[in-house]
């Protein structure tokens, strides 16, 4: 076991850390206040190649594991959420394309998305539901050389920003019934459509997808028919709740360093509140969850790279990571008493942001059910 | 264009954020440094990114170069990382406790073993020392021409620059043939962000150390010794204040300030 | 010729001290009068270089003609300006001749060895260092404009001018003047200003600038800064007040959220009334403050404004 990072990975986080502080920290209450996403900011991030970092070195990309890709994602997390979450939807789009891509494909799509040129998204949830796989009702019909897609999306992360898109859709039934379909922004028949109000993650843009009569060459499926289950479940698994649980983190290390700095600051009854024990134990259960949820996150990043199977370990970290991150945003604000109530204040967008990575990826009653296949072998 | 080769001095300075936790010897009086984090002197960044759009412009290499401990090489790799081709690092025990003299004569001494170049940048000054005197001296040492001050450099056709110098009111327009050294202010550049798709290489860069013995110097002007100036004494300089602490909620401190202010006259 | 005049009345008494000769070097073209008001102000003698090539400041040509001049004569001690002149000629002489330089010295003084005491705030400490060149000669200095005292011309005094010729020609350099640009300064020098007050790090961002400037509008007063609101660009770099900055006289400082560095603190010391306001009751500054008030400056700086306006 080794449970020190590397001095690349150092300066990884440096990196990350610097850029983030230098860029993004000075639009978030801009981001959160209007809700608009900074595009410039998103540019200077793909020329310097966040957008790449888990693809091969031979498209373009930094071919650098998940460990890597966590401490990037939870930097950027660490001064904005909303920012992260654009970040790490872009690389789950990127991903099975890399995992079940062709040789083509890689080809057609790799290069141009490691520059950034374009941003990436994956889309499952539909209407009829998110953590209910099974029941959407997209459907994608052969005609010819194409698939012929019907159907509409909903709460997708990245939804009018992507330019290139991994879609589930129905060729068949049941589980084997699936297929996942890369389909560009351009494909006739697609478009986005209503943008989604969020009360968290502003700056990051969620909303519907319209796809009537889309057509995408029989080229743009990815794997075979059929494979879409496999597909779909591996990559939210392996590269979806990762970059939530990453993203997470950075929110919680948010909260520690507000609610550290203001208790250090803020006097009552003639000294720091840092001093009153009632605080101090909000703030060391802020700390055990951060160090808890940091573990489990880099644990399991840690065992992807080794090339293992790792969803309930995934599935475990973003159930902690997650909860973590909403409960550490409520006893930010506690501390921060009245003024946490404040827009003018941090705690209360990082609870609103935190809320949000409860239900993406799938909820955590959908993590227990994961973890559930686990532990039960352990006996 | 011809190709423009740059050399760029780099210092690793201690976090400002950590410099009250510095302590000074009390036998050499100089600085300890151990524990103290160090990073890129920030005007040095902005050398850094002037070599870099002259490289981009022109073609040529950009050899970033320092004197300092060992553990600069994290900066160097920085430098690496932000896009500099190489680096190479002066440490030896021998260089330590130098003062801008002994500094600028060592890092001289490396320049002239890197052989050829156009134009050798800094940061016009450090945060920490601030005497801005290392640009310049070691200008002198190579015997070619030094402008401080520059916040803009144009490279032209025939071996030349043209570069504006600030001064306290306005600015100087100065030509110059290369080779050259110039001290850059903040003014010229806003300093790109290291690029992560640079970090593996430059991790995996060989960045060599050079000692005393690798460089043709005189080991007299070298280092604390080879220092002409020196600390002869440190002391707390007399402050005769009223050090009066005024307590209260805002309003009556106020009140009670202007009042003792304006038994003084000075309000 | 601002800072030079007070580097002749700091060199006088050292000349006195040492019961020695006080020399000016005078470069530039048509400035044969200035020769004249630097013996008025206490040089015995002046050596006048007088060229259309000297006319600005050319780092070439006046390194070149003062690194002879200082071979020639040998001067034991050897004082500038620290302007942005002095700052880029005085290294470079210091390389030429292989002596050594101290920067922004706060005095200068003289021992009974006739070394030259150069005292500059240590870094690292909240101290002060003497700092000596023992061996290595001329012992260079240089001194920023306002730290030392102006001297009072004395009537009838005597100096010797000599003419030193010119042979070098532009052709002969690597660096050519193109042009020079002068500006209007923007706003009335601070350390001219009866009251300052000043910012620090603490102050935190703009929103919080803004209360200095409040406070100082409330006083007719200038702002000034440490080092690090001129890094974040709060305040402009002529508003920074300390060894490599301004050194400022008022008969009222106020210092906001400033932890007190020897850096800064040497460039108020003779403020007539120094105030002090930080949350961090440790502060180094309240030991060198008249009044000091332990408080987060958000809470006392509106009051505070609000008090004084009321007394207009």
């Amino acid at each position: 076991m080794e449970f020190g990072f590397t001095s690349e990975q150092e300066m990884l986080r440096k990196s990350a850390r610097e850029f983030a502080e230098a860029e993004i920290r000075p639009r978030v209450r801009d981001m959160d206040e209007t809700g608009k996403v900074p595009m410039d900011i998103l540019d200077k991030m793909a020329k310097l190649g966040f957008m790449g970092v888990m693809i091969p070195r031979e498209y373009g990309g930094l071919e650098m594991g998940h460990i890597a890709r966590t401490i990037v994602l939870e930097e950027i997390g660490r001064v904005s959420a909303a920012m992260a979450n654009t970040l790490q939807i872009t690389h789950l789009g990127i991903s099975p394309i890399v995992t079940d891509g062709t040789e083509d494909q890689k080809r057609r799509w790799l290069p141009m998305l490691a520059r950034g040129e374009k941003l990436s998204t994956f889309a499952v949830t539909e209407p009829t539901g998110g953590s209910d796989v099974l029941g959407i009702q997209t459907t994608a019909k052969r005609e010819g050389d194409e698939y012929v897609i019907n159907g509409r999306k909903c709460f997708i992360s990245n939804s009018h920003l992507a330019g290139v898109l991994g879609i589930l859709a129905k060729t068949g039934e049941g589980p084997k019934g699936l297929t996942t379909f890369v389909v560009q922004s351009d494909s006739p028949g697609f478009r986005p459509g209503r943008e989604e109000n969020k009360f968290g993650l502003r700056g990051a843009n969620t909303g519907e997808l319209i796809l009537e009569n889309c057509r995408v060459p029989k080229e743009n499926v990815l794997g075979k028919e059929g494979d879409g289950l496999r597909i779909a479940l591996g990559t939210i698994s392996n590269v979806g709740r990762p970059g939530i649980n990453a993203a997470a983190l950075g929110t919680i290390r948010s909260c520690l360093e507000e609610a550290v700095r203001y208790s250090k600051q803020r006097v009552l009854y003639g000294k720091p509140i840092s001093e009153l024990q009632a605080v101090q134990w909000n703030l060391t259960d802020i700390y055990m969850d951060y160090e808890a949820s940091r573990l489990l996150t880099y644990y399991s990043a840690w065992l992807r790279d080794k090339g293992e199977r790792c969803d309930a370990e995934n599935a475990m970290a973003k159930f902690c990571a997650t909860e973590a991150a909403v409960r550490c945003a409520k006893k930010t604000i506690d501390i921060f008493g009245a003024y946490g109530c404040m827009m003018e204040f941090a705690p209360q967008r990082l609870l609103r942001d935190a809320e949000l990575f409860i239900s993406g990826a799938g909820t955590s009653e959908i993590m227990r059910l994961v973890m559930i296949r686990k532990v039960l072998t352990l006996a | 264009m011809s190709r423009v080769n740059c050399i760029v001095c780099l210092k690793p300075v201690p976090d400002p954020r950590r410099w009250s936790e510095l302590a000074l010897d009390p036998i050499t009086k100089t600085l300890r440094r151990e524990g103290i984090p160090s990073l890129l002197n920030p005007l040095d960044k902005h050398a850094l990114e002037e070599a870099l759009r002259i490289k981009e412009r022109s073609g040529g290499t950009v050899t970033v170069i320092s004197m300092a401990p060992l553990t600069a090489n994290d900066v160097l790799r920085e430098a690496i990382a932000i896009g500099a081709d190489g680096a190479v690092l002066l440490s030896h025990k021998s260089f330590a406790g130098a003062d801008t003299l002994a500094t600028s004569y060592v890092l001289a001494a490396a320049v002239k073993k890197l052989g050829e170049f156009d134009l050798l940048l800094c940061g016009n000054q450090s945060l920490d020392g601030g005497t801005g005197q290392v640009g310049p001296e070691i200008a002198e040492f190579l015997g070619i021409p030094h402008v401080t001050y520059v916040r803009r450099i144009d490279v032209l056709d025939r071996g030349a620059v043209r570069v504006e110098r600030a001064l306290e009111y306005g600015y100087m327009v100065i030509e110059g043939r290369m080779p050259l050294v110039l001290s850059v202010v903040d003014e010229i550049n806003v300093p790109r962000h290291i690029s992560l798709m640079r970090i593996s290489d430059a991790m995996q860069a060989e960045i060599p150390v050079w000692t005393s013995r690798d460089l043709d110097i005189d080991s007299g002007r070298i280092g604390l010794l080879g220092s002409p100036t020196q600390v002869a004494d440190l002391f707390l300089p007399t402050i005769k204040r009223r050090r009066e602490m005024i307590t209260g909620a805002p309003d009556t401190v106020s009140k009670l300030l202007i009042q003792k202010l304006r038994e003084l006259g000075v309000l | 010729m601002g800072v030079s005049i007070e580097m002749v009345g700091c060199g006088r008494k050292i000349a006195e001290k040492l019961k020695t000769e006080l020399a000016a070097v005078l470069l530039g073209h048509d400035v044969k009068d200035l020769a004249d008001q630097l013996v008025a102000y206490g040089a015995d003698k002046v050596y006048l270089a007088e060229s259309e090539l000297l006319r600005f400041y050319h780092s070439e040509a006046y390194a070149i003609i003062i690194g002879e001049l200082a071979k020639k004569h040998r001067p034991e001690i050897f004082l500038l300006g620290s302007t942005s002149t002095g700052r880029d000629l005085a290294p470079r002489i210091a390389a030429k001749l292989c002596t050594g330089l101290t920067a922004d010295c706060m005095s200068l003084d003289v021992d009974d060895k006739g070394r030259l005491l150069q005292v500059v705030p240590a870094f690292g400490g909240n101290v002060m260092a003497t700092v000596i060149c023992p061996v290595h000669r001329p012992q260079m200095a240089t001194v920023r404009p306002g730290v030392m005292k102006p001297p009072e011309i004395v009537g009838g005094r005597h100096g010797e001018v000599v003419e030193i010729p010119v042979d070098l020609k532009e052709e002969d350099l690597n660096i050519r003047i193109l042009d020079v640009v002068t500006e209007e300064p923007r706003a009335a020098p601070i350390e001219t200003a009866d009251v300052v007050v000043a910012g620090g790090w603490g102050v935190g961002n703009t929103d919080g600038w803004r209360l200095i400037e409040e406070l100082a509008r409330s006083m007719d007063a200038a702002v000034g800064a440490t080092r690090p609101p001129v890094d974040e660009k709060w305040a402009s770099e002529d508003q920074l007040i300390g060894q490599s900055g301004k050194t400022v006289r008022p008969r009222l400082y106020v210092g906001v959220a400033i932890s007190g560095a020897m850096q800064h603190l040497v460039g108020v010391q003779d403020s007539k009334v120094i105030v002090a306001i930080n949350k961090d009751p440790n502060a180094p500054i309240f030991k060198a403050s008249d009044f000091g008030i332990v408080a987060d400056f958000r809470d006392v700086v509106p009051p505070l404004a609000d008090a004084i306006r009321k007394l207009r």
